[in-house]
């Protein structure tokens, strides 16, 4: 019971910054909803679908559908949800990407609960979006079976707020955080997405950005999480514990020779996960320096301010990515390296057609076809 | 116990030294005077292409200007003006 009220402090916190912000020239706004009576809804999103063709396959596939709802209940309350609608593994898979509620406390402040995109690192949940990502497909190692969560489940407290000519935003969270797996095949990776926990223990993370420019063109972030057990309870696995850390990077801006919006984009990520004691499909025990990372670097060029259309709706995009993966370990002992170069025509400004080349280290090379309509 | 008390007191302290540390702090004149327009082109555009005021309609506009605050950290000056700017000339 004093486990809880200890852990409801971070609330109280969120009250009184409440209250320090208003004042008679600020009043409080009503709790009450919408002044029209009325829910303000809206829903938008985005379908897509690849083509995917090398020397041992050519097919289509991968036919996603992902509506977004979207509800400002009152100028503090906020709910966003994903549903998603995916064909990738051979059949209609209904998922929820997210279902976040979001409590508005001040200008510096905001409270949120539920499933919600990650906060650690960039890629996942931002730049790895259908529309923003330029490419058609995830660097290695951001991925399915990469590094880190597509989703968490839990509580957190954002916000951003100006410093000079500076800016500075912050994501602090609280999650179920990954569940480790010991398995002959899987040991030592995790599942990151459990919509419940397996133990008591609950990761913690969030992100920090740094956006020093007046323009708001370059943005620093770093990231961490970390959990201290992530193991099933009573298992010689419980308390093994977990950290991650990020750096990522994004620039925007414009080459006036090429008449071009050039942007540059890249994140690092490690994992260190505590020495352990697996056993392989024999039962003969073995352990590993278990510490996967991964990175990429991407560049795009548009020229956006070339007057003829069809060029205008040109856009450029390279990309390199590197996962390493912990020898020993019974999925890695290796690098895996990649390398995607696209060419992509904007249809409208959430609507494109990439064209999309990619070689891979012990992959043939492959073309993909990506058709993504936002609405 | 002792644990989840040094934790709570960490965040209660971190928490209210930060607020008082936020609120006292000042964006530069230049920054205070940028205008939606300006904001729109500089933080829409950092990750996907910046879509017009024609794209949504004024009643559109405030929820994804809610949407773009909660996914991005824009701050609520930056939300508040991007919107009076879209919603001006939206449809």
């Amino acid at each position: 019971m004093n486990k809880k009220i200890m852990l409801l402090l971070p609330l109280l916190v969120a009250i009184l910054s409440r209250a320090q912000v208003t004042n008679d020239n600020n009043p409080a706004p009503s709790t009450s909803t919408s002044k029209d009576g009325q829910n303000k809804f809206a829903i938008f999103g985005n379908a897509e679908m690849t083509l995917v063709a090398n020397k041992d396959n050519v097919q289509f596939g991968d036919v996603n559908f992902k509506p977004i709802f979207l509800w400002k209940m009152s100028d503090q309350l906020f709910v966003e949800a994903e549903a998603e609608f995916e064909t990738g593994e051979g059949s209609v898979d209904i998922g929820l990407e997210y279902a976040n509620m979001c409590y508005i406390v001040n200008k510096y402040l905001t409270l949120h609960a539920g499933r919600f995109l990650p906060k650690f690192g960039a890629y996942r949940g931002r730049f790895g979006e259908g529309f923003i990502n330029r490419l058609a497909t995830d660097p290695v190692g951001f991925g399915d079976g990469g590094i880190g969560a597509m989703n968490e489940v839990g509580v957190g407290a954002q916000g951003g707020f100006g410093l000079g000519d500076s800016k500075i935003n912050y994501d602090l969270y609280f999650s179920n955080g990954p569940i480790l797996l010991t398995d002959p095949e899987n040991a030592g990776q995790f599942e990151y997405e459990g919509y419940v926990g397996n133990n008591k223990g609950k990761a913690v993370g969030g992100r920090v950005g740094l956006l020093p420019l007046t323009n708001s063109s370059l943005e620093l972030g770093y990231s961490f999480q970390h959990k201290s057990k992530t193991g099933d309870p009573g298992t010689p696995y419980e308390n093994t514990g977990l950290t991650m850390q990020a750096i990522d990077l994004n620039y925007f801006g414009h080459l006036t020779a090429l008449q071009s919006d050039v942007r540059l984009i890249g994140e690092w990520k490690y994992q260190k996960v505590d020495t352990a004691t697996y056993y392989d499909t024999n039962g003969v025990p073995y352990t590993f320096d278990n510490s996967p990372s991964a990175y990429y670097v991407a560049a795009t060029v548009r020229p956006s301010h070339v007057h003829n259309i069809f060029v205008h709706n040109l856009e450029l995009a390279a990309r390199y990515s590197q996962f390493k993966t912990p020898a020993g370990a019974p999925w890695g002992g290796g690098n895996e390296d990649q390398f995607a170069i696209s060419l992509d025509y904007w249809l409208r400004w959430n609507s494109l057609v990439k064209l999309t080349y990619q070689t891979e280290k012990g992959e043939p090379n492959t073309f993909f076809g990506q058709v993504v309509f936002g609405f | 116990m002792k644990k989840y008390i040094v934790i709570s007191s960490f965040i209660l302290a971190v928490s209210l030294g930060s607020i008082t540390l936020i609120s006292s702090c000042k964006v530069s004149q230049k920054v205070e005077n940028k205008t939606g327009i300006q904001l729109w082109g500089e933080n829409c555009g950092r990750c996907h292409n910046a879509p017009g005021p024609g794209e949504f309609s004024a009643a559109n506009w405030e929820i994804i200007g809610r949407h773009m605050r909660v996914r991005t950290n824009i701050t609520e000056t930056e939300e508040k003006k991007i919107i009076e700017y879209l919603k001006s000339t939206a449809n």
